[in-house]
This record gives C-alpha cells, sequence and structure tokens, in this order.
C-alpha cells in the first residue's frame, strides 16, 4: 500500500489536476450553451439554468441556417484533407525515397517557406483570388471551390514536410526490394508505398482536416453568403456582431461543432499518437 | 504483347484524367486571357504544358510525383510570398493604393467641381437626329429648356416641349428620347461632358438627374503634369506616390498611387525612432513568449507523459481528457478563454475571488496568454512525449539504475538529453509555430494592453505577427509597405533562428 | 498510331473541344447593382429588394451579407480592382480612409434632396468637400434611468453621483452609470463629455471649431471629484468597460445606463420606462455630447467600372435617400430613417421622440476626419477607452491623463481639418 502510494499517487493528483484544467473552460461553455442570459458571465458554477433555448435557435431559426453550416465545414474539411494528401504524398515519396538533383535544396526551401509570416500573404492570395473571379467566378473569390484551392495551396508545403518526416519513418527494405523486381518509381509508388503508408496518410489528412475546420480568417473573407458559410465563421458572427454579442448560441455551437473532431480525435487517438511520433522519433 | 495490354488499361486511365484536366485549364486559360488575366493566364498555360510534359514523356520521374503540389505550391505560397517581398519597396499605404494611371484618373475625376451654387437640373437623354447622344434639360424654376450634346447647346422654347406631370420636358423637335432599359445596357451616354455654358458643362448624376460642373484639374499626358485651370496651380509627381503642388509640396491631391521607394521601408526600421523602439520591445517579447511557450507547454506535456507511462488504473479516462483541448477548434476555446479573464464577470476572478484586471495590465496580460497557451499546447508534447519515452531504449536506464542512480540522476542525465535530442526538430517547429502564433494574440488580447495616452502603437503582448497586422490593417493609416517590411525582417528571423537549430540537431545531415 | 501519340492527340482534342464549346461568362452580370453590407442590413436589404425588384428601371440588385461588421471592413480594405462592391452600407468612420485611397465616388445630390437631411448629416459622408454616399439611419444613444430605483431626473452629474454613494450598500449597486451597447468609444462619449472631455466643439450654425480643444485640467479634476475616493481609486459609479452593463441594469443594480436607439425596445418590453435624455454635465442644465451619427449608403468607384454608375447614382439618391425608401427599408431595419420627411411620417412612439429629443439637446456630428485621425499619438476611438483604463483601472493621476488626452485630441483635430 505504501509502495502504491510513493509509486502511483502523484501520478493520480498530477493527471487530475491537469484534467480539471482541461476541462475547466469546457465546462464553462457548456453551462454557458444552456443559460438563457446571452453573456459569458458566470456568477456560478453551479447550473441555475437548464435551457435548451440556445440549441433550439440554432436548429429553428430561419435566419440562421446552422446545418448549412455544419455542411459547408466538412465538405469543405474532407476535400482539403484527401485532396492534400493525395498530392502532397507522392511528393514527400519522391523527397524520401528517390535521388535527383536539387532535392537538398527543395527540402530547405519547403521548409523555410513554412516560416514566412503568412498574414501579409493574405492581402495576396485576396488580390489573386479576386482577379481569378473575374474570369472564373465558381472558383475564384466567394466560392467554396476557391477556397479549398487556398487552403490547399497554402497546406502543401506543411502537408509535404509532414509526410516526409513519417514517410522517412516507413522501412525502405520493401520498396527498395521492389526496385530490384524492376518495378518502375510510379509502380513501387502505386502497389509498395500507398497501402503501407495508409494509416500515416490517413493521420497527416486528419490532421488537416482538423486545421481546416478551424480555419476562420481566411473564411470569412471569402464566404460571405449566409448559405455558404462554415461553422467557424457563421458563429463568429453571433460575438462579433457591431453592437452587441450573444455568447448563447455561440457557446451552443461551439459544442456541436466541435463534436465531428473531437469524435473523430479520441477514436483514432492511438494512429495519432503513433503517427506524431513516428514522424519524429527517428533520432 | 500482354505486357502492353496490362499497361494499357493504366495509360489509358492517365490519359483520361490528363485530358479532363487539360480540357479544364485551357478553358481557364482562355476565359483569363479573354478577361485580359495575363499573369494567372499565363501561370495556367505554363500548368498545362508542365502536366502534359512531365506526364506523356519520360524527361523526369521525380518530377512526375512533384508536379502537382509545386503548381500549388507555386500558385499559393511562393506568388504571395513574391508579392509582399515586391510591396515591401513600395510606397504602399493607405491613400497610396492604387496604380499610377487609375489614381491620375480619380484625381482628374475629383477635379471636376460644382459649380457655385451646385446647379442641378431634370433631364431626360435620348440622342440627336444624328445619332448623337443629347441631353434635353428642364430648367423649371426659370421655365426654361434646352438640348444639350457635347459640342452643342440649342435652346428649346418652351411652348415646344412636352412635359410630364412633374413639369420635366420629355419631347422636344430633333430629341430623341431613349427608354431607360435601353440606357441601362451601357453607361458610355453618362461619360458624356455636355455642354453647358462658358466652362461649365452637364455631367450625368442619375437616371433623370444632371449637375453642371467644372472641369478643374486636366491631366497633361505629354508635361506629366496635372494642371488646375482654375487656379493656374500645377502638381508635379513627387517621387513617392503623389501628385504634389509644385511650390508647395506637401499640398498633394488624393488619391496616391503606390509607388517604388527601394529600401526606404527597410532603413524605417532602423532609423525611424517610432518604428524601431516599438519593434525591439515587441521583439524581445515575441522571443520570449514563443520561448516560454515552447518550455511550458513541453513540461507539463512531458511532466503528464512521465506520470501516465505506466500502466495505473484510468489512464485512458485521463488521455482522453487530456487531449480535449488539441481536439477543440482552438478559435473557440480561445474566444471563451477571452471571456472568462474578463474583470468583472469572467470565471477566472470569481474563482479566484480577486478582481484583477487581466487584460489592462501588462505583466497579467501576458502572463494570461502564456497560461491560454499552455492549454492549447501542452496535449501535443504529451501525445509526443509519452510516444517518445516508449521509443527510448530502456537498457540504459535500468543500467543506471543498477549502479545507484535516483530516479532524478537518471531522468536529468539520460531520458531528458535523449528525448531533447529526439524531440529537437518538434520543438524547433513549436517555437516557429508560436513566434507567428496570430490567432491567439489575435482573438485573445488583440495585441493589448496599449498606453494609448502616450502614443502606443504597439500593445504589451502584441507579437511581431500581430503588430504587423496592426500596421497593414489596422485602424489607423495601413501602412502594408512598411507591414511587408516588417514580415521579410521576421522571416528572415525566424528561418535563421530554425536553420541554426536544425544544423544543430543535425537533421539536415539526413537530406543528402 | 503509337501509344505517345495517341495519348498527345486525345488530350489536345479534348482541350481544343472545351476551348470551343463555351461562351466565356462575364463575372459581372450587365446592369446587376451589387451591394455589401453586414450580417443584420445585409438580410434586410435583400429582402426589400426582393420586395422592390424595380425601384430602378432596367437594372437589377444583389445584396451580399458579411458575417459580420469587421469582416465587411476587412473586405473593403482588401478588395482591389473592381471585385469590390458597387454600392455599401456603412460606418461613417471608414469614409475617411476608403476615400484617401480612392475606393470611393462622389454623388451629387440636389438642392431639394440636400434639405431632406439636418445638415450635419454631410459630415460623416465627406472628404475634402466631396460627399460619397447618402445618410440611410441614425445612430445615437441616450441615457435612461431605473425608475424603481430613481424617483426624478438627476439635474447634473453630481445628483447621480450623491445618488449612487447613498444607495450603494443599501441598495447593493454595481455601478452609477455604465454604457449598454455602442462600446465606451462610440457610445461611451457622453461619459468623457459630461464631465468635460470632447474630442472636438461644434460652432453654433453646424461647423466645427477646429481651434478649441477642451481643458484637461477641468476634466482631470472632475474626473478626480466624482469618480475617485480619497484614495484616488475609482468610487466605483463609472466602470472603466461596459462589460455586463446591460445584465446589471436590468437585474436593477445600476440606476442609469444609455441605451442605443436600436435597442431600446428590448428594455421597454422588460418593463422600464423610456424616460430618455442626455448625460448631465457637471453643472445644471449642460449635458454631455453623444454622436448623433448616421449610416451612409456609399458609392464607389466600381460602380463607373462595371457601367452601372447611373443606376448606382440614381438607386442611392432617389431610393436610399428618399423618405418612400427610407420608410420602406426601416419597416424592417427598425432603426429612425436619416430623411426628415421619413422621420415626420412613420409613426413614432413616446420612446423615440425621447430619444430624438435627447439628441436634439446634446448630439454633435461624428466627424470622421477628426476621429480617424491619429496624428497626436492615437485616434478617438483607441484612446477614449485608454484614458478610463489608465485612470480607473491603473490608478494614474486622472489630470495628467486628461492633459494628455486633450492634447492628442487638439492635435488630431488640427491635422484631421485637412480631411474635411
Amino acid at each position: 500500500m505504501n509502495n502504491w502510494v510513493r509509486e502511483n499517487l502523484w501520478r493520480h493528483v498530477l493527471a487530475i489536476a491537469v484534467c480539471l484544467f482541461s476541462l475547466f473552460p469546457l465546462y464553462l461553455v457548456v453551462l454557458s450553451s444552456l443559460s438563457t442570459n446571452g453573456s459569458l458571465h458566470l456568477t456560478s458554477f453551479v447550473p441555475t439554468e437548464f435551457s435548451l433555448k440556445n440549441f433550439r435557435f440554432l436548429f429553428n431559426s430561419p435566419k440562421i441556417p446552422f446545418t448549412h453550416w455544419v455542411q459547408n465545414s466538412l465538405v469543405i474539411a474532407s476535400t482539403v484533407a484527401i485532396c492534400s494528401v493525395v498530392i502532397g504524398a507522392a511528393s514527400a515519396f519522391a523527397f524520401s525515397r528517390l535521388r535527383f538533383k536539387g532535392k537538398k535544396f527543395g527540402i530547405q526551401l519547403l521548409l523555410l517557406v513554412q516560416m514566412f509570416p503568412a498574414i501579409l500573404a493574405l492581402s495576396a492570395v485576396y488580390v489573386i483570388m479576386e482577379r481569378v473571379y473575374r474570369f472564373a467566378p465558381q472558383i475564384g473569390l466567394g466560392s467554396q471551390a476557391g477556397l479549398v484551392l487556398v487552403y490547399l495551396g497554402g497546406s502543401m508545403g506543411v502537408n509535404i514536410w509532414l509526410l516526409k518526416g513519417f514517410v522517412d519513418s516507413i522501412p525502405a527494405e520493401l520498396d527498395e526490394a521492389a526496385k530490384i523486381d524492376g518495378a518502375s518509381a510510379v509502380q513501387t509508388y502505386w502497389l509498395i508505398f500507398v497501402p503501407l503508408a495508409a494509416p500515416v496518410l490517413a493521420v497527416v489528412s486528419l490532421l488537416s482536416f482538423i486545421g481546416t475546420f478551424n480555419e476562420f480568417i481566411l473564411a470569412r473573407l471569402f464566404l460571405v453568403q449566409m448559405d455558404g458559410r462554415t461553422v467557424a465563421v457563421g458563429l463568429q458572427q453571433f460575438i462579433g456582431g457591431q453592437y452587441s454579442q450573444n455568447w448563447g448560441p455561440f457557446a451552443a455551437g461551439s459544442i456541436l461543432a466541435s463534436i465531428p473532431i473531437v469524435v473523430i480525435f479520441l477514436s483514432l487517438q492511438k494512429y495519432i499518437v503513433n503517427g506524431l511520433t513516428a514522424g519524429s522519433v527517428k533520432g | 504483347m500482354s505486357g502492353l495490354i496490362r499497361g494499357n488499361f493504366a495509360f489509358m486511365g492517365k490519359v483520361a484524367l490528363l485530358a479532363i484536366v487539360t480540357a479544364m485549364l485551357a478553358l481557364l486559360t482562355e476565359h483569363a486571357f479573354v478577361q485580359k488575366e495575363y499573369a494567372i493566364g499565363s501561370f495556367l498555360l505554363f500548368a498545362i504544358l508542365a502536366l502534359n510534359f512531365t506526364y506523356l514523356t519520360k524527361f523526369s520521374i521525380p518530377l512526375k510525383f512533384f508536379v502537382p503540389g509545386i503548381l500549388f505550391f507555386i500558385a499559393f505560397v511562393i506568388a504571395p510570398i513574391i508579392f509582399t517581398l515586391s510591396m515591401s519597396t513600395y510606397h504602399y499605404q493607405t491613400g497610396n493604393i492604387l496604380g499610377k494611371g487609375e489614381a491620375t484618373q480619380q484625381v482628374v475625376t475629383l477635379g471636376a467641381e460644382p459649380d457655385e451654387n451646385g446647379t442641378t437640373f431634370d433631364i431626360n437623354v435620348g440622342e440627336t437626329p444624328s445619332g448623337d447622344f443629347a441631353i434635353l434639360v428642364s430648367d423649371i424654376a426659370n421655365n426654361k429648356f434646352f438640348i444639350s450634346t457635347k459640342d452643342t447647346r440649342t435652346e428649346v422654347p418652351a411652348s415646344g416641349v412636352t412635359l410630364d406631370e412633374n413639369g420635366v420636358a420629355t419631347a422636344a423637335p430633333g430629341f430623341t428620347l431613349i427608354s431607360a432599359e435601353m440606357l441601362s445596357k451601357s453607361d458610355d451616354y453618362s461619360r458624356i461632358h455636355y455642354k453647358y455654358q462658358d466652362k461649365f458643362y452637364i455631367g450625368i448624376e442619375g437616371q433623370n438627374v444632371g449637375a453642371v460642373f467644372q472641369q478643374s484639374l486636366t491631366y497633361d499626358k505629354a508635361a506629366g503634369v496635372i494642371k488646375n485651370v482654375v487656379t493656374g496651380d500645377t502638381y508635379k509627381d513627387n517621387g513617392r506616390g503623389n501628385w504634389a503642388k509644385v511650390g508647395a509640396p506637401d499640398e498633394m491631391l488624393t488619391p496616391g498611387w503606390r509607388a517604388p521607394i527601394w529600401f526606404e521601408n527597410y532603413t524605417k526600421l532602423v532609423s525611424d525612432e517610432k518604428v524601431r523602439t516599438p519593434l525591439i520591445k515587441v521583439f524581445i517579447w515575441t522571443v520570449v513568449f514563443a520561448g516560454m511557450s515552447v518550455l511550458t507547454t513541453f513540461a507539463l506535456g512531458l511532466l503528464l507523459a512521465m506520470a501516465l507511462n505506466r500502466k495505473i488504473r484510468g489512464r485512458r479516462i485521463y488521455r482522453s481528457i487530456l487531449i480535449l483541448p488539441y481536439a477543440m477548434p482552438s478559435v473557440m476555446s480561445i474566444l471563451i478563454w477571452a471571456g472568462m479573464f474578463d474583470t468583472e464577470f469572467g470565471a477566472i476572478n470569481n474563482l479566484l475571488h480577486t478582481h484583477i484586471a487581466w487584460f489592462t495590465d501588462a505583466n497579467f496580460a501576458r502572463g494570461a496568454v502564456l497560461l491560454v497557451n499552455l492549454w492549447l499546447g501542452f496535449p501535443y508534447f504529451y501525445l509526443i512525449c509519452s510516444g517518445s519515452l516508449q521509443a527510448i531504449p530502456t537498457e540504459l536506464q535500468e543500467a543506471a539504475a543498477i549502479d545507484g542512480a535516483n530516479p532524478r540522476q537518471i531522468f536529468r542525465k539520460i531520458t531528458l538529453p535523449l528525448l531533447l535530442q529526439i524531440l529537437s526538430p518538434l520543438l524547433i517547429a513549436s517555437f516557429a509555430f508560436n513566434f507567428n502564433n496570430f490567432n491567439l494574440i489575435y482573438l485573445l488580447t488583440g495585441g493589448g494592453p496599449r498606453e494609448t495616452l502616450d502614443g502606443q502603437i504597439a500593445g504589451a503582448t502584441d507579437i511581431l505577427i500581430s503588430y504587423t497586422y496592426q500596421i497593414a490593417f489596422g485602424n489607423n493609416t495601413q501602412d502594408f509597405g512598411l507591414a511587408s517590411a516588417i514580415s521579410v525582417l521576421i522571416f528572415v528571423l525566424v528561418a535563421s533562428i530554425s536553420l541554426y537549430g536544425l544544423k544543430k540537431s543535425k537533421v539536415m545531415e539526413t537530406f543528402g | 498510331m503509337n501509344r505517345k501519340r495517341l495519348g498527345l492527340f486525345g488530350v489536345i482534342a479534348s482541350a481544343a473541344l472545351a476551348i470551343t464549346a463555351t461562351v466565356v461568362p462575364a463575372a459581372h452580370a450587365a446592369s446587376e447593382i451589387l451591394i455589401w453590407a453586414d450580417e443584420t442590413r445585409g438580410p434586410h436589404l435583400a429582402t426589400l429588394f426582393a420586395a422592390n425588384p424595380n425601384v430602378i428601371p432596367g437594372s437589377t440588385i444583389k445584396v451580399v451579407s458579411f458575417s459580420s461588421y469587421a469582416a465587411l471592413g476587412d473586405a473593403l480594405d482588401k478588395y482591389t480592382g473592381s471585385a469590390g462592391p458597387d454600392i455599401f452600407i456603412g460606418g461613417n468612420d471608414w469614409v475617411t480612409k476608403l476615400a484617401k485611397s480612392g475606393k470611393l465616388a462622389p454623388v451629387t445630390l440636389t438642392a431639394s434632396q440636400k434639405s431632406n437631411f439636418a445638415a450635419t448629416n454631410f459630415f460623416d459622408l465627406t472628404y475634402k468637400k466631396k460627399i460619397y454616399g447618402v445618410p440611410v439611419d441614425i445612430n445615437n444613444v441616450a441615457m435612461v434611468y431605473n425608475t424603481k430605483l430613481v424617483t426624478s431626473a438627476p439635474k447634473t452629474y453630481g445628483d447621480m453621483v450623491d445618488f449612487y454613494k447613498a444607495n450603494k450598500v443599501s441598495k447593493g449597486l454595481k455601478a452609477g452609470l455604465c454604457f449598454t451597447g455602442g462600446g465606451m468609444a462610440w457610445g461611451g462619449l457622453s461619459g468623457l463629455s459630461a464631465l468635460g472631455a470632447d474630442p472636438y466643439f461644434m460652432r453654433a450654425k453646424g461647423v466645427p471649431d477646429v481651434y478649441k480643444g477642451f481643458n484637461g485640467t477641468t476634466f482631470g479634476n472632475n474626473v478626480k471629484k466624482y469618480l475617485l475616493d480619497a484614495n484616488g481609486k475609482s468610487n466605483g459609479f463609472f466602470p472603466a468597460t461596459d462589460t455586463g452593463c446591460a445584465d446589471n441594469f436590468k437585474a436593477g443594480l445600476v440606476p442609469y445606463a444609455t441605451l442605443g436607439n436600436w435597442e431600446w425596445k428590448k428594455y421597454q418590453d422588460l418593463g422600464f420606462t423610456m424616460n430618455f435624455m442626455p448625460v448631465p454635465g457637471v453643472v445644471a442644465g449642460t449635458y454631455g455630447h453623444m454622436f448623433g451619427s448616421v449610416n451612409g449608403a456609399f458609392l464607389t468607384t466600381n460602380a463607373e467600372k462595371h457601367g452601372v454608375a447611373v443606376a448606382a447614382k440614381s438607386l442611392l439618391t432617389g431610393y436610399f435617400a428618399s423618405a418612400a425608401g427610407q420608410i420602406a427599408y426601416e419597416a424592417i431595419e427598425l432603426r429612425p430613417p436619416a430623411n426628415l420627411d421619413a422621420q415626420a411620417s412613420a409613426s413614432v412612439s413616446d420612446a423615440q421622440k425621447n430619444m430624438a429629443n435627447a439628441a436634439t439637446l446634446a448630439g454633435i456630428p461624428q466627424i470622421g476626419a477628426f476621429l480617424g485621425s491619429n496624428a497626436g499619438g492615437a485616434n478617438y476611438w483607441d484612446s477614449s477607452g485608454g484614458y478610463w483604463t489608465a485612470v480607473l483601472v491603473q490608478g494614474k493621476d486622472p489630470v495628467v491623463e486628461g492633459k494628455k488626452l486633450a492634447a492628442m485630441w487638439k492635435k488630431n483635430v488640427a491635422v484631421g481639418k485637412a480631411d474635411l
């Protein structure tokens, strides 16, 4: 018993303390979502009212296409997640496995460019998509397709870098064996590498999904039409108003919008942990 | 033969896909050129050629893997960076954002001055028998009517016109009315200066409204100056993007245009005390913020990982709860934290029974920022560390334990150095990420508090990127040129730090 | 034919087919007027024009609503070329910035159209003597007192402070005076002005006095006298932020609060008496100024580029500025129209009348050229709240800070007048 206390008590105390720290803000969100007074001011930590008014407001108000927003977020984020990995994996494979001139330069460029502060690039991206809008409104400024293109472009560097890390950690013996058997690089890629790297690709696309789902600054400028907004943009309007803030629906919406991500995250946490560490642990 | 057939299927698929993509891009290219978007059109054309050349020839195998990625990379990463780089050499701020041609055109447009009384007339637009645009003007107050074209003005006696119920002339001899529907197809007619008297003309200011103007400013293209024909003043290009009055260079016409000033924005960073002082202050806090963020998140993450690096009861539940902050959309959690730090009603003061004005005191605000970032960031390092701890071979630790080292010594001398070596690329990446962690600062404190009464632009929690944003898109004058120069500076700083770190951690060696 | 050629042929053929088979569309439909607005006004405008599609013969109107006022402001800053709107509905404090950069186009109003508005309305829409839009609706705030706590209207600022001090403990008051809406900078002007701090002063004829600044010492001493206790700490009468003001006022924990003219109905429905008045000054019969500002509909240079300049101008002057147009719009938007005829003909409630009276007593025009200028170090919007934080939260000397504020605003006006 004494031994147990010495060995394990601190572990539990620490874990519980940090768990409380993690949960505290989330608990307050839940309280606010059940409260009717529209503010995030908490005078009591015990729920004093239990009202579903905010949730009903999101689904019943004719002016608030909340389900559309969620749908948009899901569609945009999954498109980006899938496409960015499909495109990125090929480049990562080439960086990791093929020999060619300028490889080192390419990798360094990729790494450095990621460190460019993207805030001003925002203006440039806006100008580019504005011009695209002039000749192809379907994929220009204001369209979801345009936003997807921008996300894809913007995430390309990070994803290739991340994927390269993962790919490096996959043993090269198999595809080298294939090469000896006379398979071309393209065949090796499709027949050996992709099946092998599938779990890693899934993790990166998941991270990409979450990142896109969260993105707010570009989406706010791009998706102005009420029905076309993403959840992050749509919800922000409740608290970003010129004259008033309404935290109730914001809290309720945040909870609902977080559910899919949290569920995915928790159910795949084992893979995510493995994926994240695979990228780094290669000493 | 069989090989050919086996390959044919893949080949046909490839060609079909390529054909679809090419067709779509070709279509877009055509539209781009038709709409005179030559830069984008050329890029699309380049994309078509690059794709087809790569996939239909055996020129380069690696390129087959790279081309789509490279194209996206150029369009949305490299192009904006080049844009920022070039903007940093321009005088590009509120008042100087248009191109020179457009700015000059607008200066001239704005140089149309209404006459002294702001005279306006009811008008109808039509045409003369010869097909020229004409307006039928009703000077109702004086019961006078006339038809004006670009060059002529013809009086019409009151007896000769047909009036509507408001007393506005709608028909007159030598004038054919054009319907509003027809007019809405093109507004060429509205660009015409219809003759009035002396230097004055009538401009179209609405579907049935004409106003009397005088063109005071004119552009003399040959001499490259703007002249005010009323006052006789001349305005010259001052080399910094404005038409400035000869003899009084501070009197400038608006709007101006973005003009190249080469390295002035960069020298300003050093020489202009108003720019330099806040920049240094912000830079120091940025480094402290990024460093402390990495340190605290890594420390807590590592501590947790070690605590839970053993099969204790409830480990799965702990883990699920601990990664919730990472799984929650960060935009929402940051906004919620911002609400929690409110002085009067925030949950934090409520919980601590304090009355701290978190976001108006510099040190409390900095503490709050670090605390929130700890909340956001520790799960990441917890996940990473718990994975890495398992990857560290246990033999070393066991050997040390047998040699009589206590657990603390083992951790300090063996586990930590090993971990740091493994994780250094991620620690550097985390530092770089926090160096540019715009969302956190922007949504939590907005960079504040600022001592505005002392003329501070940079707030106590402003990091370089939020400070840059403030300069580029803030409430005050928006200086894109200066902000671009700061961006480039940030880039050079972060890139060198990271490169140095990576060199030290020897990650680059594996690139060869 | 070998494979290589076959592939090439296939690709070229499909590309050629795509190019010839389609017609290049125009991004901006001919004779379409594009309007940008924020998250509340946008949907209302869309409803309005859906019901009245033919207000401008031969033109259609498309409304784009942004997710917030700030998002609209961002987009207006960022658009270049011709992708922006032809008209936008929004804040007057954007005029200086946008006009200076050449994004706005001037509008000419006839004498009779101008006479439909208070002359001061046009300050908000003017940059360098040119008018860039038309006034649509009016924004102002006014103070109410909770009749359950206070029985009669306060005559001076001191009356309110005395009431607060006398009842603070017995009634559990959280504050004496606070602002429910409009923010501490815009909505909070009367709090500063009642004690003597004004960003600029108006002459009798509605012309700004560009040489007069407020007296920082007098103001600082007033702050000391009314808002600080013996130790130089805030006495709690006036909170430095507007957070929670609405909740506290509703709960009967604050006797005096200012309400916006867009939100008073909520309070009336809760049973409060709408006894609107300006915030009383330190001397009986004087009042703290409030912004009586207008939201405008502005014309951009895109209208000309899109070939809809005439139609857009007609929409502005002939519809947005007209009594009929404003009555129709405000029937949905529920703010007071700016057009004087529309004001007269609207069915005006007592609350609205009181609100308007308060504005008549103490309203000043919102002059963006002064308020947006940061020549003195910071503009009005950033510095006004900064004063309260410095004095009430950080405990700095009210006179020293007051002098700084006075010097700053005087410089802002002196430089900003060039943009009038």
